[in-house]
């Protein structure tokens, strides 16, 4: 008001207008999310893929992971397994997954989004929030422009006030559109008749309380009383009721949130009941665990295993480990101790498994354990574990990754001889969201 | 294994269309913009594009019905029995079979660059390729259902 007042004949009122339009607007925030991210990606190296159905398959060559939209649009969802996904759509072209080469163009897209704002928050290998620092339609089509020119890769882009409104923007415009929620009328037409579920954050469970309460829309939750929302939803509800109507709670994480757990596993081709090849697949995703945990600077104080079987219960369990570490030698021991304990009933054929470290710390803050007692120990041996240790990783890392392993993987010769299995999708870091 | 291959229509010479009349083998493939070519082995004329000897030309692939001919009667050759000796008094030569595509049990996949060949003499000279085989990796059988897989140029699958 006082600027307002003493500016009023400046010849520089129309920046100041600006200032002014500003310290009335909230901040906002875009949404940058690639369409169909991993066809995309193969379309930037096979131009010819573009137009085609296109599905990406998974860790296995079993199941569709990724489909372009003329695939989806005869009828195949994500993780129909392709001998279907063939029946419905005979044309389609399918392509072994390379979540390299997608990182390599995830990391391109990220630094187009950096010049554009002075905080981006990397949420998912192809989405990210950013600050924007104007908001208009031409902004939002300007970045969706340099990413297809810079990177080769369509992106939907989103702009509203809140984090949770932005990406409901650019889910609602895909394909390569894009759209600015400035106003409440805007707002408001986003959220009308939009389910719930189209939410990040409103899971199954959510909804399904929210139904019995008669709101499944975006617009019905929002017109809800706050506390309601609160009571059934908890503050995680809450937040959401906030951003939904137009007020940023939700920060744009600039840096990854702190781990509470950091996890290795994911499936292990066909269901096996052979002892040596289960036992490879601990040893190899220990490995990877132990790579992550360096990647972070982390050490565990525990380790959890669990098994999923083809034709069993789940079962997992958790043990402490002497001291907190990241060291291969003791969560391999752990593990392969772990290892029967789990496997029950032995004959059980396993599919997929996790390797977890729990009860993280920063390396720098670790705590040796009060049992850890170094008179106990043969300090040579822990000498040569170490110097091992170091060498392992200073090959690994010039010649590439699990180049030196663990003797015991060698069951796993045929996943090893395939360099696509080197890296798998969880091995991306710094997404602050899986 | 693979029982046909797609290859671009931009990839081959003009020449080679008016030659083997190529224009019969051309399909549309989608909304997609980039005509292609199919060659199947149970095609009536069974052929394949080759890259052999600085050059690219269309050839008969194997020898699908003269029981008259020396040549093995199939389209495929298995890379165990080619480095066992056993094609030896054919006197293969290598060669790549260029392809954008492959199909297997209803099942199109992708092919980065081509795939390899050898190629043989019959008894009136005449040049044929075979498509070389090998054991299927695990992620090939899971995609095609099929125990063996051809040998890609530059690619794992
Ligand atoms: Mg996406």
């Amino acid at each position: 008001m006082i600027a307002q007042v003493s500016l009023g004949s400046s010849p520089l009122k129309q920046p100041l207008d600006n200032i002014h339009a500003y310290s009335i607007l909230p901040r906002m925030i875009g949404h940058v999310d690639a369409d169909c991210f991993y066809v995309s990606a193969e379309r930037v190296r096979h131009r010819h893929l573009l137009g085609l159905p296109v599905g990406v398959l998974g860790n296995h060559g079993a199941c569709i992971i990724a489909k372009s939209y003329e695939m989806k649009a005869s009828g195949v969802g994500t993780g129909v397994p392709i001998w279907e996904a063939a029946k419905i759509c005979p044309e389609g072209i399918y392509v072994k997954r390379d979540f390299r080469w997608y990182e390599v163009l995830s990391r391109k897209m990220l630094d187009v989004v950096k010049r554009h704002s002075p905080r981006v928050e990397f949420y998912s290998v192809d989405e990210s929030f950013f600050q924007a620092r104007s908001w208009t339609a031409k902004d939002a089509s300007g970045l969706q422009r340099e990413l297809i020119r810079e990177v080769g890769v369509p992106v939907s882009v989103g702009i509203a006030p809140t984090k949770t409104l932005a990406k409901l923007i650019s889910d609602s415009v895909k394909p390569f559109g894009y759209g600015v929620a400035l106003t409440e009328s805007a707002r408001r037409e986003l959220l009308e008749g939009l389910p719930v579920t189209e939410i990040t954050g409103i899971a199954k469970r959510s909804a399904v309380k929210l139904a019995s309460h008669g709101i499944t829309t975006c617009d019905q939750l929002a017109a809800a009383d706050r506390a309601f929302v609160r009571w059934l939803l908890t503050k995680r509800g809450e937040d959401l009721w906030w951003e939904l109507n137009g007020t940023s709670v939700l920060p744009i994480n600039v840096a990854r949130p702190v781990h509470k757990f950091v996890s290795r596993g994911g499936s292990i081709g066909r269901a096996s009941s052979d002892r040596q090849r289960v036992a490879a697949y601990v040893v190899r995703n220990v490995e990877r665990l132990v790579e992550a945990l360096d990647h972070y600077k982390l050490v565990c104080d525990q380790l959890t295993l669990s098994l999923l079987f083809r034709d069993a219960p789940e079962r997992g369990q958790r043990v402490s480990l002497l001291g907190s570490t990241s060291g291969v030698e003791p969560l391999r021991q752990a593990a392969l101790w772990l290892l029967p304990q789990v496997w029950q009933p032995p004959r059980a054929a396993v599919h997929y498994m996790h390797v977890i470290a729990g009860r993280l710390w920063p390396r720098w803050q670790s705590q040796p354990s009060l049992f850890d007692q170094p008179a106990l120990r043969d300090p040579q041996q822990d000498t040569r574990t170490a110097a091992l240790e170091t060498v392992t990783q200073q090959v690994n890392a010039s010649v590439g990754r699990f180049a030196l392993r663990s003797g015991m993987t060698t069951p796993l010769a045929d996943v090893h001889a395939d360099p696509a299995n080197e890296y798998d999708i969880c091995d991306i870091y710094g997404k602050s969201c899986f | 294994m693979c029982k046909g291959i797609s290859i671009l229509k931009a990839r081959l010479k003009q020449e080679l269309f008016d030659e083997y009349e190529l224009e019969k083998r051309i399909v549309a493939r989608a909304e997609s913009e980039q005509p292609e070519l199919h060659f199947m082995y149970p095609d009536p004329v069974v052929e394949l594009p080759v890259e052999w000897d600085g050059q690219t030309l269309i050839m008969e692939w194997g020898n699908r019905g003269n029981k008259e001919s020396k040549l093995p009667r199939t389209g495929w050759c298995r890379k165990e029995s080619l480095d066992a000796g056993k094609w030896r008094w054919l006197k293969p030569e290598p060669c790549i079979i260029p392809a954008n595509f492959g199909l297997e049990k209803g099942v199109w996949f992708h092919i980065d660059e081509g795939l390899e060949g050898v190629v043989v003499r019959d008894e009136q000279d005449k040049p044929h390729v075979y498509m070389l085989t090998q054991a299927a990796s695990v992620y090939y059988e899971n995609m095609t259902r099929h125990e063996r897989m051809p040998v890609l140029v530059g690619q794992v699958i």
